[in-house]
């Protein structure tokens, strides 16, 4: 049961700076997840807490008390590997009896015993406590490996990219599956991961890392909706996002986009115009999500000329990739824009296909400097992710 | 180009009898299969399944054991693979490190020694398709993965190949790269128009590339169809469950009779779902078997609905989506919807099923239980 500190972290390895100035707060009980590219540092991060990675600078605290010089051993952490780290020659209940058979955590047998049956009951593998770790699925595996941190009761729960070994279906149906017992986990949690699914499943709150400095820390609509600039709403949704760059130009009461010939009357919202005001006549980006963008086969009212360039199933439903009529398909991937439709459409490739934008859906981006600069609805959304993290 | 037919095919291999897993010890289990030309097939299983042999056999890599391949009217089992006017594009890029990837795209060509400047003319028309005419003169060591198997399939499809093999040609690409990969391949093929064998373990690619796919387990062919026959009619519980993500829910269920009408019930759970008529003629009360729903198929009914009282195990928000799990027995089933609202678990949702997407599955074959 923690508070888990981090002021102003650096690491460096020789002259690779891993980490620049890392500051994060994790409440007591939170499952905090750190998510972000590969390479970010989000490793480096967890080491640190761990006590595995030394920090040059900026101190670590548990429940407010400094423990940079404290040992690895006597930090009281739990760590769940990517490769489930099992001891081959061992059945999984002395598997998930080690850490309480250690010399600092040592426990009677009736203890072991029990923590063990209630572990196991809780990752739904009490029927397969007599096996040897090469009997066990890739899934059975990590199942144990999360097991052996349950029966102790630390300080934190580290966990490193747990479920990334795992094939597609079997990492989304642990997932879940994990989401299920999380409730019952009562410990601090820190979860690293790069699949934003799991970022989004699983954390309390999001912590974006990106070339070793935190970008934003918030709840998953925050991150989500309110993303702080054109990268983490790149990372968060699976198609991505479609960014358009352009013009804002003053139109009455209201403003236009400008983009790739196209002019874009933005609906009312006050609070979007006031802050949008200030960049009257310069450059922006907006940023619109594959499920806000309208096709049509017949050219409506509105709607402007595109061609097909791709359109492929993902799973339940499909994906149409567009380019603006006329241009080449090739190359200017970033006139592109991405739709969601059902599975089973007749569509062929370079087809011409209408496309609308739900413009009351957007997020708008400096051009330059691609930060958040709003969003359509902003009080609402904010108050949606406030409720969230209270409950 | 030309079309592929592959006749009672078997593969055994010689050791094989050591392994247990693999039914009667065949690699490749009588295999009956047609890609017409022009067709895009999909070869798509679980590892081990015989996807691989089928392809290697096909190549001239591997002996057959047994049956027939025709590339074309050509009887192909004696030939060579160099004389199977075949193009290959493997998971590992197998590229000459010393030669740039101009020598390595030109390399098959010179081996046939065709003539210099046809083969310039023609690498110099293949690279803009693969888009690689700004790293011909690089090293292969310096180019990042996708390039690499731009490079890979390029140096396929040069030889202008009766019939291009593909073999997970993208598990090495990391998610958005692959999904990027993907689209290029389909434009690719859609471009050249050539007769394409593609072996993938994920569903997605399957389905999202081929014009057929065929489904193989344990070497035995399971089922060939358009993606969405086999997304909506699966003939059994393994290409029912293999197909779709999150897989299809599939439950043991035991029908019951009350008032004249028939329930789908499951053992510790007091979900009720209607059977749909159309079922009736092969139901009777008690008549126990695996009931299966895909999770788009499950809706949240308002508070007018006639849908059974469920507790939400587990609440997703995934952002685009968001998943509930819902416990059936030991099964979690799941919905997804894009439904705004957020739950949280313990809440008490109405849960409706579309009765018309149901499937029954037979208890201990896996077929699909058809109505009559």
């Amino acid at each position: 049961m923690s508070r888990i500190t981090l002021e102003n972290i650096h690491k460096t390895f020789g002259k690779v700076k891993a980490l620049d100035g890392v500051s994060i707060d994790v409440k007591d009980k939170e499952f905090f997840v750190l998510f972000g590219p590969a390479g970010a540092g989000k490793t480096t991060i967890l080491n640190c807490i761990a006590g595995i990675a030394m920090p040059e600078e900026g101190v670590v605290k548990f429940d407010g008390e400094i423990i940079n010089l404290v040992e690895t051993a006597k930090r009281n952490v739990a760590m769940v590997f990517e490769n489930y780290a099992l001891y081959p020659q061992m059945t999984v209940y002395d598997n998930m009896a080690s850490p309480l058979r250690s010399d600092l955590y040592r426990q009677n047998e009736d203890v072991i015993k029990e923590r063990v049956y209630a572990a196991a009951k809780m990752m739904k593998m009490e029927n397969l406590l007599e096996r040897l770790p090469s009997q066990l699925s890739n899934g059975q595996k990590q199942r144990v490996a999360m097991g052996r941190a349950l029966v102790r009761t630390p300080n934190v729960f580290l966990m490193d990219e747990p479920l990334a070994h795992l094939d597609a279906k079997l990492r989304n149906a642990m997932r879940t599956e994990l989401k299920e017992m999380q409730a019952n986990f009562g410990t601090t949690s820190i979860y690293v991961t790069h699949d934003f699914m799991e970022a989004m499943s699983l954390g309390d709150r999001i912590a974006i890392v990106n070339q070793g400095k935190i970008v934003q820390i918030g709840t998953p609509d925050d991150i989500y909706y309110l993303a702080c600039n054109e990268f983490v709403a790149q990372l968060m949704g699976d198609p991505e996002i479609n960014i358009l760059s352009g013009l804002l130009r003053k139109n009455g009461d209201n403003y236009s986009f400008l983009s790739n010939g196209s002019e874009f009357v933005l609906p009312a919202d006050a609070a979007l115009m006031n802050k949008l005001a200030a960049y009257d006549g310069k450059s922006v980006d907006i940023g619109i999500r594959p499920q806000h963008v309208m096709y049509s086969f017949s050219k409506d009212a509105g709607y402007r000329d595109y061609q097909v360039y791709s359109y492929e199933s993902i799973g339940n439903k499909s994906v149409i990739e567009a380019y603006p009529a006329g241009h080449s398909g090739r190359g200017d991937t970033h006139t592109h824009v991405r739709m969601i439709a059902p599975n089973g459409l007749t569509i062929k490739i370079d087809q011409l296909i209408y496309i609308d934008f739900k413009l009351d859906h957007t997020m708008f981006f400096d051009g330059s400097s691609k930060e958040f600069i709003g969003c359509y609805n902003e009080a609402g959304i904010r108050a949606l992710s406030a409720g969230k993290e209270e409950a | 180009m030309a079309g592929l037919k592959l006749v009672h095919l078997y593969k055994r291999y010689e050791n094989s009898g050591k392994k247990k897993s693999i039914q009667n010890n065949y690699a490749v289990n009588d295999l009956n299969l047609e890609c017409a030309q022009g067709e895009f097939l999909a070869l798509l299983g679980p590892s081990g399944c015989g996807k691989t042999t089928t392809l290697r056999m096909t190549a001239g890599l591997e002996d057959i054991t047994k049956g027939d391949i025709y590339i074309g009217d050509t009887r192909v089992n004696d030939l060579a693979p160099k004389d199977r006017h075949i193009g290959l594009a493997f998971e590992d890029y197998a590229m000459y490190p010393p030669m740039t990837v101009y020598e390595n795209i030109a390399f098959n060509l010179r081996a046939k020694k065709v003539d210099k400047n046809e083969i310039d003319r023609r690498v110099r028309e293949i690279a803009p398709l693969m888009q690689v005419e700004d790293i011909l003169d690089t090293m292969p060591v310096k180019l990042s993965g996708g390039q690499k198997q731009r490079v890979n399939i390029a140096r396929a499809i040069i030889r202008r190949p009766e019939l291009l093999l593909m073999d997970e040609p993208l598990s090495h690409l990391d998610g958005k790269a692959r999904q990027a990969m993907r689209v290029e391949i389909k434009r690719l093929i859609n471009e050249i128009k050539c007769t394409t064998v593609y072996v993938t373990h994920d569903q997605l690619e399957a389905m999202s590339l081929a014009d057929r796919i065929a489904i193989i387990n344990f070497g035995v062919l399971q089922q060939v169809g358009t993606p969405a026959e086999v997304y909506d009619n699966p003939v059994n519980e393994f290409v029912a469950s293999f197909i779709g993500e999150p897989p299809m829910n599939i439950m043991e269920t035991k029908i019951i009779k009350k008032d004249g009408n028939f329930f789908f019930t499951f053992e510790g759970s007091d979900l009720n779902i209607h059977v749909p008529e159309r079922y009736y003629s092969v139901i009777e009360d008690g008549f126990k078997c695996k009931m299966g729903v895909r999770p788009m198929d499950l809706l949240i009914g308002d508070e007018n609905s006639k849908g059974t009282p469920e507790r939400i195990a587990t609440f997703e928000n995934l952002g685009d989506e968001r998943r509930i799990g819902i416990r059936v027995g030991n099964t979690l089933m799941m919905l997804i919807t894009e439904n705004e609202r957020r739950y949280k678990s313990g809440d008490i949702i109405r849960l409706e099923v579309r009765g018309e997407k149901t499937h029954l599955f037979d208890l201990e074959t896996g077929n699909r239980i058809r109505e009559k």
